[in-house]
């Protein structure tokens, strides 16, 4: 019997927690270049966005397990998320505030992928790309459109990616 | 704040909660299936967003029910022009998913 939805799900769950801890450990050492965090970084998104993905039980596991899922798209639902509405209850000025920015960074997270954007968005945190006549290294590249990640919206969407990654529950056996 | 006792109304006060605090947020179908009668089956909602990214797919996620909203949720996010495409495409939705049967809330003219 192959294994449930259920099983796939706490499985990325777990492992986008692995990862997000990772992120931790290598953003606070100052001496490893920004591309290895930014990598784990993306594989925590990634991997969050399918364990939710799996709750929703109309989709075929199949398609699920083996296409993207866009972190831009998770972070838009779970911002409005009920989960969400009581974290922000109140505030909901703050929460429109953040979110725009937020929506954002994710999409640069998720562009971090050799996969997704490779003609508009070469800059990946993994593989080397092609500017002109240069090949430019992920290790030696400072990726100036996430600098914004340590900024107050930045650390916003590092909560929500935190929260996301802590509260999941995994989906009720069909 | 009391829960509300129905899932018609927890669908309700959730999607105005979403239109407060999406100001891109064009317009919601909360999807009907066949289950939309029992406890257990989520409210699903899609919602037509132009400040969400197109990726030619719809994703649904799904969220854990809370005190407020004691159900579970589902929430897939479109732009204006995916909706257009479903339109046309509607084999495109979820599956059991229809735009036809779905119950449809515009944005309110004050928020």
């Amino acid at each position: 019997m192959p294994a449930s939805r259920e099983a796939w799900a706490v499985a990325f769950a777990t492992q986008s927690q692995s990862d997000w801890q990772v992120y931790g450990r290598l953003a606070a050492d100052p001496q490893i270049p920004a591309c290895h965090e930014l990598h784990y970084l993306q594989m925590a998104c990634e991997k969050i966005a399918k364990a939710y993905r799996c709750r929703d039980t109309t989709a075929n596991l199949d398609d699920l397990l083996t296409r993207h899922v866009g972190f831009a798209k998770f972070i838009g639902s779970f911002l409005v998320s009920p989960s969400m509405k009581e974290a922000y209850r109140g505030r909901d000025a703050q929460l429109r505030e953040g979110a725009k920015l937020a929506r954002a960074l994710a999409r640069e997270i998720e562009k971090l992928a050799p996969a997704v954007d490779r003609a508009g968005s070469p800059e990946n945190a993994e593989y080397p790309w092609e500017v002109g006549e240069k090949v430019i290294s992920p290790c030696e590249y400072s990726y100036p459109r996430l600098s914004l990640l340590m900024s107050a919206g930045g650390r916003t969407l590092l909560k929500l990616l935190a929260r996301a990654i802590q509260e999941f529950e995994p989906p009720s056996p069909a | 704040m009391n829960a509300p006792r129905t899932k018609d109304a927890a669908a309700s006060r959730l999607i105005q909660w979403h239109f407060s605090v999406e100001p891109e947020l064009r317009e919601v179908y909360r999807i009907v299936l066949d289950d939309e009668g029992s406890q257990e089956g989520p409210i699903r909602l899609l919602e037509v967003n132009a400040a969400t990214v197109p990726t030619g797919s719809i994703e649904p996620f799904g969220f854990s029910p809370t005190e407020e909203i004691p159900f579970r949720t589902v929430i897939a996010e479109i732009t204006p022009e995916e909706l257009e495409s479903l339109q046309s495409h509607p084999e495109a939705l979820p599956e059991g998913w229809s735009l036809s049967r779905a119950e449809r809330f515009v944005r309110p003219k004050s928020s």
